[in-house]
């Protein structure tokens, strides 16, 4: 009896216990799932905190008493307080002792030519001059006064200029190749001079010196790597390498150059770069009035300048062109010859990573890499089913046809929009200004997620076109969007927006203002 | 964030255990005569009701409330006619009390 009731026991608790563990499981696979769906990184392909800037809850971090304990008269910092500060009050006294120098040069000079006897030469200076810090008296002002409260920082300053910064010359000399790839790591962040000088000029300058000796690599392949790995932590989040074709560079305004004509394609512009980034994903999902391009457009540019200026580091030629300091060249098809993805019926380049949503910044060097290969998985098949990007359009710009059979854009047969109708509802969008429409609806477009990448495995891998309908057809039963006509601006429409926009974008939320609401019929 | 974290897909993995236990003890006191390819059915059933609430709230996720919620209403049918004709096939096994 007493086994039986034990028995008993130990079953119903395995059962409750089983209910229980049934209950977590589903329980932290929903809270798995949100969070898959929510996290910030698969939008942009790059670490991403989303709306939180701390890493930490501070509030709960929150210090009982004051932070700070006053144990005398309390001042401001003096700029002489700090080595950065000296430094720069001891650059303007060598200055003006080296004005002073140069001043008692010439007037020697002026003595050696006119006066003194013939031969009569100056004084050479024999052997290398070892750097000495100046005497206390010698300086003035504030840092005079600095120096004398404090003898022990003068003392510091010294060595650090008689011995310890000629020492890191030496080292330098001796090391300084071990540390190339930092050097031109650190040069490539501080990259910030604008193109004024044609290519044949300005891709063999770093600043205004010229480019170093090229350091050899062992082999394409392994500049190739190198490349795409610091692209990726300049902030790209897809990278592709391919030869420059002559017929994508245009045909006017080479950036720098006085002549505003057709130009021939610099010889250094052996090999292109192609990279990119996708737009923030909530507010270009409130396109086409409540977003923006600019966003991934400085991401991109930014990227750009520190990859110029990275292969310019390693004494190679190398010119940007991005969406902030121009292009010379023509986007779409460069990037598909590099690799990163199709052209899509919208005109637009499609990558199986985001889509469409996707901005794109270029660098042309003459150091020698291995190239990638155009893909293909299967953009040209669903474009040609799936019209969403045709239907949602406001301008009615995107092509309708079943194939893109017969269109012909000065010689190549690709999907052709219209440019200028599209161009004109940019001018009647509100916000930012721009459309971007196309980009958003666009299947292709989604989040970076397991679940919209086993989606495009799906379609890839699908030979009968079953899976490219059923997508299509979810997109446009499941998902709920304004029709086309809405995107316009009042009367016709509501100057809708795609998806709501972000609070973080709605006005009524942070400022106390009181605007009309178009999307409500204000 | 925990729902993100390497911890969270650990305890999904330890609380199978009981799970399981628990669902061999329901089965016994239930008298179904499970075999392996009644198992089979369940585990597929029951993986894919977490499957299909794994996917249902990643959309929520994404902020594509509307499309969680249609697909949830949509994935629901499918599971409850799918769940009526296992528990069937379960019960039909049973031993007489």
């Amino acid at each position: 009896m007493k086994d039986k009731k034990s028995n008993l026991t130990r079953r119903s608790f395995l059962k409750a216990t089983g209910a229980v563990a049934a209950g977590i499981q589903i329980g932290a696979v929903a809270g798995a799932g949100l969070a898959a769906g929510s996290d910030p990184s698969t939008l942009t392909g790059w670490q991403h905190l989303g709306d939180n800037t701390q890493f930490v809850d501070r509030s709960k971090l929150v210090l009982k008493g004051k932070p700070y304990t006053i144990v005398g008269e309390t001042r401001r910092c003096e700029y002489v307080e700090s080595p950065f500060g000296r430094n720069s009050y001891m650059m303007r006294n060598m200055m003006e002792q080296r004005r002073e120098k140069m001043k008692r040069q010439e007037i020697e000079d002026d003595y050696v030519r006119d006066v003194a006897p013939e031969g009569g030469q100056r004084a050479e200076p024999s052997g290398p001059q070892k750097p000495s810090f100046p005497e206390l008296n010698s300086f003035s002002g504030p840092l005079l006064d600095f120096y004398k409260k404090f003898p022990e920082i003068y003392e510091l300053d010294k060595i650090r200029t008689e011995s310890i910064m000629p020492k890191r010359s030496e080292d330098l000399k001796k090391y300084g190749d071990y540390y190339t790839l930092i050097d031109a790591w650190a040069n490539a962040w501080g990259t910030s001079e604008r193109i004024t000088e044609p290519p044949e000029i300005s891709d063999f300058k770093l600043g205004r010196r010229s480019i170093p000796d090229p350091l050899p690599f062992k082999s394409p392949k392994h500049a190739s790597e190198l490349l795409k790995k610091v692209t990726h932590h300049f902030g790209a989040s897809m990278v592709g390498i391919t030869k420059l074709n002559p017929d994508w560079c245009y045909n006017h305004s080479l950036r720098g150059s006085k002549n505003r004509g057709a130009y021939e394609k610099p010889e250094h512009w052996k090999y292109i770069i192609a990279f990119g980034v996708p737009h923030q994903w909530e507010q270009v999902q409130s396109n086409p009035n409540m977003g923006t391009s600019s966003d991934a457009y400085a991401r991109s540019t930014i990227a750009a300048r520190r990859l110029e200026t990275y292969i310019k580091s390693l004494g190679y030629a190398a010119r940007r062109h991005s969406p902030m300091d121009g292009y010379d060249l023509v986007a779409v098809p460069i990037l598909v010859d590099a690799g990163l993805g199709q052209q899509g019926r919208h005109g637009v380049v499609v990558t199986p990573e985001t889509g469409s949503n996707f901005r794109v910044a270029f660098v042309t060097t003459n150091l020698e890499l291995e190239i990638d290969k155009p893909i293909d998985f299967g953009v040209n098949e669903f474009c040609t089913t799936c019209k969403i990007c045709a239907d949602i359009c406001p301008s009615q710009s995107i092509s309708h046809a079943d194939t893109n059979e017969g269109m012909n854009t000065r010689g190549y047969n690709h999907w052709e929009i219209n440019q200028t109708s599209c161009y004109n509802y940019w001018m009647q969008s509100m916000g930012a200004m721009g459309c971007r429409l196309c980009i958003i609806a666009c299947p292709y477009s989604r989040k970076n997620n397991w679940l919209h990448a086993l989606a495009r495995k799906a379609d890839t891998g699908d030979p009968t076109g079953l899976v490219n309908d059923g997508l299509t057809w979810m997109q446009e039963k499941f998902f709920d969007t304004p029709e086309a006509a809405e995107y316009l601006p009042p009367p016709d429409g509501r100057f809708a927006t795609f998806r709501e926009p972000p609070e973080w974008l709605q006005v009524s939320k942070y400022l106390d203002m009181n605007p009309l609401d178009p999307t409500k019929g204000q | 964030m925990f729902t993100t974290s390497m911890l969270l897909m650990l305890i999904i993995g330890l609380v199978t255990v009981p799970l399981v236990m628990g669902a061999v003890a329901l089965t016994r006191d239930m008298k179904l005569n499970m075999n392996w390819w009644k198992w089979t059915l369940t585990g597929l059933w029951y993986f894919l009701l977490l499957f299909c609430i794994y996917l249902d709230f990643t959309f929520m996720g994404e902020g594509e409330i509307a499309a969680a919620w249609k697909l949830l209403l949509f994935e629901g049918v499918i599971l409850l006619i799918l769940g009526v004709g296992l528990v069937r096939i379960l019960l039909s096994g049973r031993s007489a009390v």
